[in-house]
């Protein structure tokens, strides 16, 4: 998987982002270079506070960086409008969030087209219907999210996050609020996006059974990119954590 | 509990402002109005006591004849009366008064002042005495039969100046003086916005009423007795068969105050007609306030009842939120009513109706009427979400959402069924004959009941309602749609101020057409004449009935006739006769004369209608005696009975019937018939010049006659434009408060859709489209109601011989694309306010 053949779908250069002012400043995210490749499923990792969401949402455009760049398919987030930037997640970014991922209002199936229906695109009608056999959404299109078990809604919303082709999905913590056996189907279809459609994933995790789904894990620690693990699995991962903590 | 409740309201500085809005809305009406009624009262009251003020004595007939519609014509005195008086001890000086109808023609050749609704138009006496009503500011007083004085505020609109020719209609016709004077009245350039000609006493009474007689005497003491005593002193010089009275200065002040305050009163119901509907409805928006706050701090009741606190703490605490509201809320409402009456007072006059100067009167009460009913309305509404905040389980705190909804509301639905069912019940009985005064009654029931069942057909027609919004705007739409529906009691509850309104200006319009298209088929059937002269006179003056002679003698017009009224006691009761000519009504008017002619009426005769002499068992050759204005009973003959009351009444006199006494008669309108073959163009030409030169009326063809008429009903339309601004005002707030609710509730939401790709264009067209909805949610079950509404008064009015329903279909067309705007307007600030949510902290928030 790490031939040297790998692109680049997103990227941060010297990203640094400060809340606070004066005395009381927080450096989120200290001076970090991350690059992450097409078609990789890479895991982020790292302490309560080590700056994990804060890099994701600068990467999707959602907050600014204060210093440094973000770069999504060669653009500079840094540069563009908020209308240009709304585009870029519409198009170019699929979101995984813990909780709370799906609009009550809307079906399954008005959920998962929810980016392309804003962009009033008719997207890849074969990809889409692929995306949700993978997902075994089939006889649950109509229903709505309060209709839909907690595994269930985040299936729905990882089929959201593929529906429209994205250059790069972000999961914050997609199972953090599932237990172990749900969390482990949604983390089986998105190994199987990676794999088979040939996705690339950003996912944030404080798991190391989820992380060792990943194909390489950006350790983070006070903001800064501290270690990175190739071919994860469990086991190295917790004595990662382990060394990384002392 | 009380100190946990105004923490909480301090906490939401937000929600308080906007729940009091709905409170200050509701007050700002109540106190606007009563502030401006007492303002308009004291004014008024002060303007009189500073004209009476010289005067110590009044003297007048005791005769009144009262016609309909509290209209009253006072018998006038002999004007020798007036040499008598000064030869009584005590009285300085004594001048005649008369007041009567007249019109000032403007350069323009048309008469100044609204036509009808206007204020009145009067011809009254100026002259140089210490107790004189009218001074004048420039120029000098009238004398002789050639000169007139105008009042400041007609001469200014008319633009005319000392030395101008004035055109002046009065009961003798229209004649041309010389303006030697500009007049006021106490300290204003006319009161009330009534137009004044001016003239000397003899002039006056020739040209204003009958040679010879004149209203009233204004008496001035010398100083040597009391008002008292001098009015008892001129009261010993009359017989008492003379039925001649004298009020003291004191007495006469007080008499017009009064009357003056009693046309105001009306003004003032009217008004506060509207302040009722305002503050009912306003009660909707602070309900629904109460209802969603409630239900957006469930889930912090829902901790607070886990951790020990009891259910009625909960109610209590919302309660005590709800009096802090409406205080606050009240006091800003009744600043804000001052602001109001404050636009009353510069609106008026931009409408014609020049007010006294004077300061706002803001009384006591007003202040603690406002507050107190502003109080009980909010807390009252708050009663029923408060004990409901109550019911919620310590259970809830645990729950993810805190959705509004208890139950499927088939209670509910039951109960508003159960209203509408018995409502209609009560309707089906009047239309089968019981009273009509049941029929309130069963238009209430039908609008709790629908208010109530409201929640449970609000989805449904939302959902319908928004289709073509989810067809046309893609999946903002289909979310506006979404979001309608989603949350039935809030989008009821929101658009029953939209609904309340649109169903009482619809009744209001549906009774306006049907009225409409009545009185055209009363006018197709009756009026039988190529042209008509109309003027809107309203029981107050009219044209001369010299003009429809003068008419007459026009080449190639066979026939003019006018028909006018005339105030008669009958019975003691007053009455309103119309007077014809009978010689020249025929072929014009038809009044469906029964086997009988025109001409049979004459002198001592009267046709009566079929119905009152069905009802008064009177029959050809019955007498009635009739007392007319110059309060002399006449006896008259039945001399045929007629079929069309509708316009003529129950009771017909000839016009020759009163010839020569003091009896004032005008006519509302003469009807014309043309030669067989004249030449139309060259003939309406003519009419046309004779109506000019008069300066009054309108020449109409027959066609142009009939829709003029019916139009009439129109100024109903003040009152529907009223009663729409009203609602729009209140619904647009409602509408307004309840989206930023909404808006806070699902700032998650909100923050995901942004995060996954919504513009912040199609977060405004989300609000936008759900404000929409809900607006016209409440325009279509108001059309309905409303015109169910109308349908029910028309019916009630049968009796006053309204026979045909209207559906207003104009208006109704005018009201959906009015409730689309409402929407659209009242999306404003909530869309803005939906694009401003910050992504971050909208995912974050839990
Ligand atoms: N809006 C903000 N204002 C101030 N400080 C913030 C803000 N958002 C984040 N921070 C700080 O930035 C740092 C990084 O936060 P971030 O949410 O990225 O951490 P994280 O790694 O995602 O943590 P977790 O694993 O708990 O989700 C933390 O110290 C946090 O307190
Ligand atoms: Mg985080």
């Amino acid at each position: 998987m790490t031939s040297p053949t790998l692109t680049v779908a997103a990227s941060t250069h010297g990203a640094t982002k400060i809340y606070g002012k004066d005395d009381s400043v927080v450096y989120a995210l200290n001076d970090v270079s991350v690059d992450f490749y097409s078609g990789q499923f890479t895991a982020i990792m790292g302490p309560s506070g080590s700056g994990k969401s804060t890099l994701m949402h600068c990467i999707a455009g959602l907050d600014e960086l204060t210093e440094g760049s973000a770069i999504i398919d060669g653009e500079d987030l840094s540069k563009m409008s908020d209308k240009n930037l709304t585009e870029l997640r519409r198009e170019k970014i699929g979101f995984i969030f813990q909780s709370f991922n799906l609009v009550p209002t809307l079906t399954a199936d008005e959920n998962i087209r929810l980016p392309l229906l804003l962009g009033n695109k008719k997207g890849n009608e074969e990809w889409i219907q692929r995306v949700i056999d993978t997902v075994h959404l089939q006889d649950r299109l109509t229903h709505r999210p309060s209709e839909l078990s907690g595994g269930q809604q985040q299936r729905v919303a990882v089929a959201r996050a593929l529906a429209s082709e994205p250059r790069i999905i972000l999961a914050d913590e997609p199972t953090g609020n599932l237990d172990s056996t749900t969390g482990g189907e949604i983390l089986s279809f998105m190994r199987m996006a990676v794999d088979q459609l040939d996705q690339t994933i950003v996912m944030v995790t404080h798991d190391p059974v989820a992380a060792a789904y990943a194909d390489r894990i950006v350790f983070l620690a006070d903001g800064k990119v501290v270690s990175e693990m190739l071919e994860p699995t469990a086991e190295k991962v917790l004595d990662r954590m382990k060394s990384l903590g002392n | 509990m009380f100190r946990i409740a105004l923490k909480s309201i301090l906490g939401r500085k937000a929600r308080l402002v906007l729940t009091s809005l709905a409170v200050i809305l509701g007050t700002a009406f109540l106190s606007g109005t009563s502030i401006f009624s007492a303002t308009l009262d004291r004014t008024f009251n002060n303007l009189f006591q500073d004209v009476f003020a010289n005067i110590d004595g009044y003297v007048r007939s005791t005769e009144v004849v009262e016609g309909d519609f509290g209209l009253i014509e006072r018998q006038r005195i002999p004007a020798e009366t007036v040499q008598k008086v000064l030869a009584v001890p005590g009285v300085a000086d004594a001048v005649p008064d008369i007041q009567a109808f007249a019109r000032i023609v403007g350069k323009d050749g048309k008469p100044i002042g609204a036509e009808g609704a206007g204020p009145p138009t009067f011809g009254s006496v100026a002259v140089e005495f210490k107790g004189a009503l009218w001074t004048i500011a420039e120029g000098k007083f009238p004398s002789g039969p050639k000169e007139v004085a105008l009042d400041e505020s007609s001469a200014e609109k008319a633009g005319y100046v000392v030395g101008d020719t004035v055109k002046v209609i009065a009961q003798a016709g229209s004649r041309e003086f010389t303006l030697v004077g500009i007049a006021s009245y106490g300290d204003v350039r006319s009161p009330g916005g009534a137009t004044f000609a001016l003239f000397d006493v003899p002039t006056a009474a020739e040209f204003l009423g009958k040679p010879g007689f004149v209203d009233a005497i204004l008496v001035v003491g010398d100083g040597t007795r009391t008002d008292e005593a001098l009015a008892n002193e001129i009261d010993k010089i009359f017989d008492p068969s003379a039925k001649v009275e004298t009020l003291t200065g004191a007495e006469i002040t007080k008499e017009t105050q009064d009357d003056i305050g009693e046309a105001l009163s009306f003004f003032s119901i009217f008004l506060s007609i509207f302040s009722v509907i305002a503050l009912g409805v306003g009660s909707f928006v602070i309900y629904n306030v109460f209802s969603i706050s409630a239900a957006q701090r469930q889930r912090e009741n829902a901790l607070l009842r886990a951790l020990g606190a009891s259910r009625s703490q909960i109610t209590r605490s919302m309660l005590i939120e709800s009096v802090v509201v409406g205080l606050f809320g009240s006091i800003a409402g009744f600043i804000g009513g001052i602001g109001i009456s404050k636009l009353l007072g510069v609106a008026l006059p931009a409408l014609g109706f020049d007010l006294p100067s004077g300061g706002l009167v803001v009384t006591q009460s007003a202040v603690i009427t406002t507050i107190f009913v502003g109080l009980l309305v909010t807390v009252l509404s708050a009663i029923l979400p408060a004990r409901r905040a109550g019911k919620v389980p310590p259970l809830a705190a645990m729950r993810a959402t805190a959705l509004e909804t208890t139950g499927k509301g088939t209670k509910q639905l039951l109960i508003g069924l159960g209203f509408i069912a018995v409502g209609i019940a009560i309707v089906g009985a009047v239309i089968g004959g019981a009273d009509n005064n049941y029929l309130g009654l069963g238009i209430v029931g039908v609008f709790v009941g629908t208010i109530v069942i409201g929640p449970n057909v609000a989805r449904p027609v939302a959902l319908f309602l928004g289709r073509p919004a989810a067809a046309l705007r893609g999946v903002t739409g289909t979310m506006a749609r979404q979001n309608a529906a989603r949350n039935p009691k809030r989008t009821s509850r929101t658009s029953s101020p939209v609904l309340i309104g649109v169903a009482l200006v619809t009744a209001v319009s549906a009774l306006a057409a049907s009225i409409n298209g009545q009185i055209s088929d009363i006018f197709t059937e009756q009026f039988k004449g190529d042209y008509a002269i109309s003027v809107s006179a309203q029981g107050f003056g009219g044209l001369s009935p010299s003009l429809a002679n003068d008419i007459g003698k026009i080449d190639g017009v066979k026939n003019a006739t006018g028909i006018g009224t005339a105030l008669a006691k009958i019975d003691n009761k007053g009455r309103t006769l119309t007077v014809i000519s009978p010689d020249t009504i025929e072929g014009n008017y038809d009044i469906g004369l029964i086997n009988a002619s025109y001409s049979s009426l004459d002198k001592d005769g009267i046709f009566i209608s079929r119905s009152l002499a069905e009802r008064d068992n009177l029959s050809v050759g019955s007498v009635i005696t009739v007392v007319l204005g110059d309060a002399v009973p006449r006896d008259l003959t039945v001399r045929a009975l007629y079929e069309h009351d509708d316009l003529a009444g129950n009771r017909v006199i000839s016009r020759e019937t009163f010839a020569g006494t003091t009896v004032s008669s005008f006519d509302f309108g003469i009807y014309i018939n043309l030669e067989d073959g004249a030449e139309n163009t060259a003939v309406r030409a003519a009419l046309q010049k004779a109506v000019d030169d008069y300066g009054q009326g309108k020449l109409l063809s027959r066609d142009e006659y009939i829709d003029e008429q019916a139009g009439q009903v129109n100024q109903l339309l003040g009152l529907i434009y009223g009663l729409l601004f009203l609602s729009v005002i209140i619904a647009i707030v409602g509408i307004i408060i309840t989206l930023l609710l909404s808006v806070f509730e699902r700032q998650r939401e909100l923050g995901l859709l942004r995060a996954v790709g919504m513009t912040r264009k199609q977060v405004r067209t989300t609000v936008r489209w759900e404000s929409v909805i809900t607006s016209l949610l409440g325009a279509v079950t108001g059309i309905i109601l409303g015109i169910g509404l109308g349908w029910v008064i028309v019916f009630a009015l049968r009796d006053q011989g309204l026979s045909s329903f209207q559906i207003p279909i104009g208006t109704t067309i005018f009201i959906m694309v009015m409730s689309f705007f409402v929407g659209l307007i009242a999306a404003i600030y909530p869309a803005w306010r939906a694009t401003k949510v910050d992504i971050l902290s909208a995912l974050n928030t839990n």
